[in-house]
This record gives C-alpha cells, structure tokens and sequence, in this order.
C-alpha cells in the first residue's frame, strides 16, 4: 500500500512541478481565474511529527487538506495546532531546536525534500499570524509590496497595480486609498490583520495559514476577516487555527480536532467535513469537546 | 470583623487621625524625591551655565577659524583634530560594532551570546587610561605620535558601546517582525538587514552617537597619543595631531589669560558639538517612526 502511495507521489510530483514552479513568476495580483486549472494546492500530511529539542508536541498527523476550501483546525491549548501550522510553511525549523519528521506535501511535491528550499516553500504558503504584525517601519504601501520588495524582483511600475489589487483582495483597499503612505501600524487591529493578509497574497502564494487570526480582534473586525476568508477560500488552500469553535463552524469546511496524549504530544483525533465533525462525530472525545465539556 | 458598625457616612466622610498622617507622609515623600531630582539636574545646570559664563567673552569668529599660531590665535585645529580623530574611529569601529551586535543578536547561540555580552561588558568597563598605555606603549613605538595610534585608542573606547547598543536594539525587535518577514518567503540575511535591522536602525544610530560623544570627550588616550599640536593638522594622520580635550587640558594650566579663556571657549564649544550630536538623533529617531 504505502509503496503504491509512494509510487502515485512521484508521478503527481513529475506532472505537477512543471506547472507549480513559472506560477511565482506571474506578474501583476490581478484576478486570475486561470489558476483555477492550473494548480490544485492539494495539502497531503503524511505522519508528520514536530519535536521542540527532545519534546515532541505533535504526534503522527496524517491529513489531506482539499484546495479551495477551509480548514480549520480546533482543540485545547497546547495540543499542537499552531506547531503543526507552522511545520506546513517550514516556519518551524526557524526556532532553534525545532525538527519536523513525515512528510508533507503540496500537489505530491514534498516540502521537505532534499531539492526543496525553506524560503521557497514560504513564497508559496503564505501565513497571517495572531497578532497583527506588519512591519512598524514601513507605510501601508510598502508593507503590502514588502514581499516583493525585499526580494527586489518587482519593477516598481508593477508594483503599483500588486498593492492595489492585494489589498482589494483584502477587502482593505477601499479604507487605505486615501492614505497609503501612512504607517501600516497606523490602522486598527482589524485593518492591520486585512493589511497582513494583503501582504500575504501579495507574493501570490497558493496556500495561506492563519494561525488564530482573530484572537486579538474584537467582534465586528473579526466577522469582517471572517467574510474575507470565505471570500478567499475561492482561491486559495486555507488552513485555520482556532480556538474558537463558533468560529471554525462558521468559517471552515472542513474540521480537523486535535488533541493531546499523556505524553503532551498533540495528536489528530478525527478529521471531517465541518457539519459532521460539529454534528456527529466519530469519536466522544470530540463531541465533547465540540459541546464544550472541556478545553 | 464588625464591619456594620460604622455607617457609609462616618467610614468615607469623618476623616481619622490615620487619613491625615498619610496625607502628610505622602507630601513628604513626594517632596523628598523631587529635591532628589533637583540635587541631580543642579550640577548640571550649574557646568553649562559657568562654562557658558566663561567661554563667552572669548568666543569670537576667529576663534573657531584661526589656528593657535595664527595673528589672532583659534583652536581649529583641534576642533578638526577631534572630529576627524573620532570620524575615524567610528567609521572602522561602526561597521565592526554593528555587525558584530547583529551577529550576537540574532546568530550566536546563547552560549556565545552571554560570553560575548561578558566580553563587551569588560571592554565597556576599561577606563581610557588603561586604552592610552596600551596605544603609548604598543602603538605609539609602531605609528609614532599620530593620528593614526590616537584613533585606534578611540576605538578600543568606542567599539563595546557600539556593538552593545546594537545588540540590545535588536533584540527589542519583536520577534514577530521576523517572522513576518520570513514567512512572506524572504531569506534570513535580507530579514535581518532590511527588516530586523531597518526596525532597530534608530536605537543603532543612537549607539553611533554615543560612541561619538565617548569619542569626543576622551582625553588620557589622545594625550598620551595624539600629543597635540599647533600646526595646522587637516587629514594629516601620520603626525602629531591636536584636539580639543587636549588643548584644554593644556591651557587650562596655563599661565596667560587668554589661554585660559580659550580653554573654557573650548570646553563650550566640546560640548555644544556633543549636544548638537544627541539632539540630531533624537530628531532623526522621532522621525522615523513616523516615514
């Protein structure tokens, strides 16, 4: 079985990295319903396990996360959600210590292949983080072009149209247009996690993480990011953190619940369409959890 | 515990003996550190309001064109002497510090990290004096009195406090700002210059200025390197040099008036450059928050 398994990966791997690799090198940020065609963002996580040093903090996930849709992934603090998030854009590795065994996939190219470079796989899986982060130095215009900027292989004429449509992507432009070369941090806590995703999918990457993007926002901006990432779900592949379950019902397809082991390593529990998952899952650890007994 | 014993009306209206002994101790204590405060800043404004006193009369426009030999003596000369003399100095040690402060920040391991930080410390911690010998008897027998020994002795000064502020600013830098910055894909040495270090770049300039001032002010090394001079010295590294610290010092003792008067001009004039140096990155640190 796993053999066929590895055998399908190297043939998807053979067809798709062709069409994967020119897409970076599209110009403009304009709507491209092409793309529908062109990749599929296909997530496949395949036993993956992330240790901090000697401490493992996931355990054995394996999950398929289908592109054009939401993911969210729920459970209890500390049972490896946003450690697992983190592994998928290789932004783990950056702590020191941190490793990450399994596989995982992007349309059957393994992220963490030997041919494979960390800053490559960032440019394609975008992340939005829990805090509003953007850049403190930089204008609400640069922060949105800072992707592209600082691998300065933008034209500057280019640039212009980028900013404008990632942020209409956003759903920011109509608020900023007035005032880009204002400091980002200048915005609200709601704006600024717009402008963190308009610098997101500046780089126009495939897949975009959010780790618990609206935990530091208070209702209405978090409805507001909400609708913005059912809207961009038409897009992109979308994998959510979050501990709020009204949310993830709201928001995702489809529902992976994680939770922790006697050795405080996370592991999946169950994984499904968001309804089921919400409304009669497998395991009473989940309908549980989902019910609001514990976590 | 009778807490109904008192009403509303006597427990917030009736003031006690207790309410008012606090009141008092609170206007005490508070009278207490402000004429601490004041004790503080007094010295202070006392120095700049005596050397001000002083150095007027002799300030002239001469003064700060002519060189000590000159019809109508100035201490150009050592004003120049100084500035370049601490240019130097910083402009080797500035890249240096910078880039070792960056490296203890965000490459070292924690180990390396606290044994440099000890390291620094101790570099921060050596008086001038100890900097001066070193460059009089090593440096001196090499370059002769110069320039060239008076700058490196600078910079034995000015390297720790460069690369200390550098490394302290950069660690003040959220560690969200990198990571938002490496998860849009951009390489770490690009995060770190462009993103990291532009963060940081107000507190490393205030570092630089810093270190200048130190620069600027440090007598013993230039003494025992630079020697002083009354000739004209503009860029001429490979002699004997002049400066301001050291024309104070030797006018101070000296026994003629006017001597004595430039030397309080400048001791005025020293400190004026090294406030206009503050005041010039506080600007540019306020505005950048801002562009």
């Amino acid at each position: 079985m796993e053999g066929d398994e590895k055998m399908l990966d190297v043939v998807r791997e053979k067809t798709n990295k062709a069409k994967v690799a020119p897409a970076s090198a599209r110009g403009t940020g304009e709507a491209q319903p092409e793309r529908a065609s062109e990749v599929s963002g296909l997530l496949s996580l395949g036993n993956v396990e992330a240790f901090y040093g000697g401490f493992r903090a996931v355990s054995n996930v394996s999950l398929e996360v289908q592109p054009r849709a939401v993911t969210a992934l729920i459970g209890p603090s500390g049972c490896g959600k946003s450690t697992l998030l983190r592994t998928i854009n290789r932004m783990h590795e950056t702590i020191p210590g941190a490793t990450v065994k399994g596989s995982i996939a992007l349309d059957g190219i393994d992220l963490y292949g030997s041919d494979v470079d960390a800053v490559r796989v960032r440019r394609v899986i975008g992340m939005v983080f829990q805090k509003p982060n953007p850049f403190p130095t930089m204008t609400i215009y640069e922060n949105v072009a800072a992707g592209l900027r600082l691998l300065g292989r933008t034209a500057k004429s280019e640039m212009d149209g980028v900013v404008e449509a990632s942020l209409r992507r956003a759903a920011l432009w109509d608020e900023v247009k007035e005032k880009l070369k204002q400091p980002g941090t200048s915005l609200s806590g709601g704006q600024q996690q717009r402008l963190c995703i308009a610098r997101a999918v500046a780089v126009q990457p495939r897949v975009l993480l959010m780790d618990e993007p609206c935990s530091a926002l208070d209702p209405v901006a978090t409805l507001k990011i909400e609708e913005l990432i059912r809207e961009l779900a038409a897009e992109y592949t979308i994998v959510i953190v979050t501990h709020n379950m009204q949310q993830a019902s709201r928001v995702s397809d489809s529902t992976a619940f994680f939770s922790m082991n006697e050795d405080r390593a996370g592991y999946l529990v169950e994984s499904g369409a968001t309804t089921t998952i919400f409304t009669s899952p497998k395991e009473a650890l989940t309908e549980s959890y989902v019910a609001g007994r514990f976590g | 515990m009778k807490s109904s014993a008192v009403s509303v009306q006597e427990a917030l209206l009736q003031p006690g003996a207790h309410d008012l002994r606090r009141a008092r101790t609170d206007w005490v204590m508070q009278r207490i550190f402000q004429v601490a405060a004041f004790l503080a800043v007094l010295p202070l404004f006392v120095l700049v309001f005596y050397v001000t006193l002083r150095a007027l009369p002799w300030l002239s426009p001469a003064l700060l064109t002519n060189n000590p030999l000159d019809q109508e003596p100035g201490i150009l000369n050592a004003i120049v002497g100084s500035l370049q003399m601490t240019a130097l100095a910083i402009l080797v040690t500035g890249p240096i510090g910078i880039a070792g402060g960056v490296y203890l920040s965000e490459f070292a391991s924690a180990r390396v990290a606290t044994i440099g930080e000890f390291v620094i410390d101790i570099m921060l911690g050596i008086p001038s004096i100890v900097a001066g010998i070193f460059a009089y008897l090593v440096l001196v027998p090499i370059l002769g009195f110069s320039g060239w020994a008076a700058s490196a002795a600078l910079g034995v000064l000015t390297l720790p406090i460069v690369m200390r502020t550098t490394q302290e600013v950069m660690r003040l830098v959220p560690p969200s700002i990198r990571e938002a910055s490496l998860a849009l894909g951009v390489p770490v040495w690009r995060t770190t210059l462009l993103v990291t270090l532009r963060t940081a770049l107000p507190g490393v300039l205030t570092g630089l200025v810093l270190a200048a001032s130190r620069g600027l002010g440090e007598t013993a090394p230039l003494l025992m390197t630079a020697r002083g001079t009354n000739a004209e010295n503009f860029l001429d590294f490979g002699t004997t040099m002049n400066a301001m610290p050291i024309l104070i010092y030797q006018y101070a003792g000296a026994a003629d008036e006017r001597s004595i008067g430039q030397a309080w001009a400048t001791a005025l004039v020293l400190m004026v450059i090294a406030l206009a140096l503050n005041v010039l990155v506080r600007w540019r640190t306020v505005n950048s928050r801002v562009a």
